[in-house]
């Protein structure tokens, strides 16, 4: 049985190509390949892991967005509530200090009438004074044209003062 | 249109080939199937080529004669029973008795002399042919990395790579863990050359048809390389499992009946390996020899049983060949996946919880 005996060349030869070809690409065929699909592999769970995070943060990102939406509306509303009570409280301010100033301009007014008024009736005293002093000027001089009626009066004048004292 | 052109495929081969066979039939001797099938799945010191027996492919015969000489010639010399005399030696190969089939010398008293031969007969050709595709196919896939970086290969390559994968993630990582890459070497070129040789066994013409992994010295190499790797890679824990092995006292001490096993086991494990490989790949390639030859030794039956016989020993042989196509597979695989498993027992016990084999 030829074929349970085995030949000698062959084992040889089997030996010398196994040996061979094991040095050959375990040493410059099988780590390259091997390295290669690894490195591969890991750069596609890399690129996995980075595409599943751009997408998380993607995610994020919208929902983050929407915060800060919310909050500048919030924001918003606040601050057109603040310029709002603002706008009150500046009018009500511009009223009281209008108020404040009209005020003060009706009492310098109250105070100037007042003045012009005591300025008027002192003119209006002077002037009445003048005048009856005038009238009483005229009156006398009509009467008193005459001596006797100078000295009726000198002599009423003088009673006068006699009784006086 | 493909159904009409299968019908008349089926119907010529049913009367058109056992014509031709009848023809060549008559003319010629009783065929001996067991000559014919042992002369395919054995080696040969030339290749033949289809349709002729005559003329075979010559390959270099490389011998050491008595005298210590070496005597390299071409096969051609030897062809038809001739003599060939180089340098005082001459030489023919054996017809009959202990060295039928193979190169001796004709010593000057007339007796056979068979000298150290290390031809290249048609298996160690073949086995080149093979070593040079997986070569060729694992330089290609490095020379794709190198050439275009981390994209990744498609079609062959692809095939090929997947493979690779295949056997080193599927196999070698499960098994040896951190020391894979130090074993892939061996196991990863054991595993295509043993898949491409099974390959190349079923093509029947030229670059093929080889029945080399089918041949006990190819196995037994393969076998006592695993079993040299595994002994001489053994750690500690591998040694004392052999010797001293944790099983009750009275079955290794005065008696060491466990450690005489487990010695033994040594042995019959690659001896597993070997003959696993060899009897399937035999087996696969004597069947289909086998039902090819039914056609010729129903022959004299007439031509109805000769054509009925045609077409079922060919659908037959047809199935068996794609069956054969899943063994070569599952064979390399197998005999890789127990390689693995073998020296990961041997270089990877000990540190934790070890497997139970059954192989």
């Amino acid at each position: 049985m030829e074929l349970f005996t085995p030949d000698f060349g062959l084992v040889f030869w089997m030996f010398v190509t196994v040996v061979v070809m094991c040095v050959i690409l375990g040493k410059f065929a099988w780590p390259y390949i091997i390295k290669s699909m690894g490195d591969r592999a890991d750069l596609i769970d890399k690129g996995v892991l980075y595409a599943q995070e751009a997408k998380e943060q993607l995610d994020n990102a919208k929902s983050e967005a929407d915060k800060f939406i919310l909050e500048a509306k919030k924001q918003q509303s606040e601050i057109l509530r603040e310029a709002a009570r603002m706008k009150a409280q500046i009018i009500e301010e511009a009223k009281e200090a209008a108020s404040v100033e009209a005020q003060k301009v009706m009492d310098a007014a109250k105070v100037a009438i007042e003045q012009e008024r005591k300025e008027a009736e002192l003119q209006f005293r002077n002037e009445v004074s003048s005048f009856a002093i005038r009238i009483a000027e005229k009156l006398l001089r009509e009467r008193m044209a005459d001596n006797k009626a100078q000295s009726q009066l000198v002599e009423k004048l003088l009673d006068e003062i006699e009784t006086k004292n | 249109m493909k159904r009409v052109l299968a019908i008349f495929m089926i119907v010529v081969a049913t009367v058109v080939l056992p014509a031709t066979v009848k023809a060549s039939g008559d003319n010629q001797e009783e065929i001996n199937p067991q000559e014919i099938i042992f002369h395919h799945l054995g080696d040969a010191y030339g290749w033949e080529v289809p349709f002729s027996h005559e003329y075979r492919i010559p390959l270099p015969i490389i011998v050491n004669d008595n005298a210590g000489k070496w005597h390299v010639f071409s096969s051609a010399r030897l062809s038809e029973g001739g003599t060939f005399a180089d340098g005082g030696a001459e030489y023919k190969i054996a017809t009959g008795g202990d060295y039928s089939g193979k190169v001796v010398q004709v010593l000057a008293d007339g007796s056979e002399y068979r000298p150290c031969d290390i031809s290249i007969t048609k298996d160690v050709c073949a086995l080149f042919i093979a070593s040079l595709l997986v070569a060729w196919m694992a330089f290609a896939l490095v020379r794709f990395y190198k050439k275009n970086g981390m994209k990744a290969p498609r079609r062959g390559m692809g095939a090929a790579e997947m493979l690779v994968d295949f056997i080193y993630t599927g196999v070698l990582k499960d098994s040896l863990k951190e020391k894979a890459p130090k074993y892939a070497g061996y196991l990863l070129t054991v595993f295509f050359l043993i898949f491409f040789m099974n390959l190349l066994g079923l093509i029947v013409i030229f670059p093929g048809g080889a029945n080399l992994t089918g041949n006990i010295a190819v196995t037994l190499v393969l076998a006592v390389c695993t079993f040299v790797i595994t002994n001489v890679k053994g750690n500690k824990h591998y040694w004392k499992d052999i010797f001293w092995p944790d099983v009750p006292l009275w079955l290794k001490f005065p008696l060491p009946i466990m450690p005489l096993i487990e010695v033994f086991g040594m042995f019959t494990k690659p001896a597993a390996l070997c003959i696993r490989l060899f009897a399937n790949m035999m087996g696969g390639h004597m069947i289909v020899i086998v039902l090819t030859l039914l056609i010729f030794i129903f022959a004299k039956f007439g031509a109805a049983v000769l054509s009925v016989t045609t077409v079922v020993s060919m659908a037959f042989s047809l199935f068996m060949l794609l069956l054969d196509v899943l063994i070569s597979f599952i064979q390399a695989y197998v005999f890789t996946m127990l390689s693995t498993l073998f020296i990961s027992l041997a270089v990877c016990g000990g540190g934790e919880e070890e497997k139970k084999v059954t192989a």
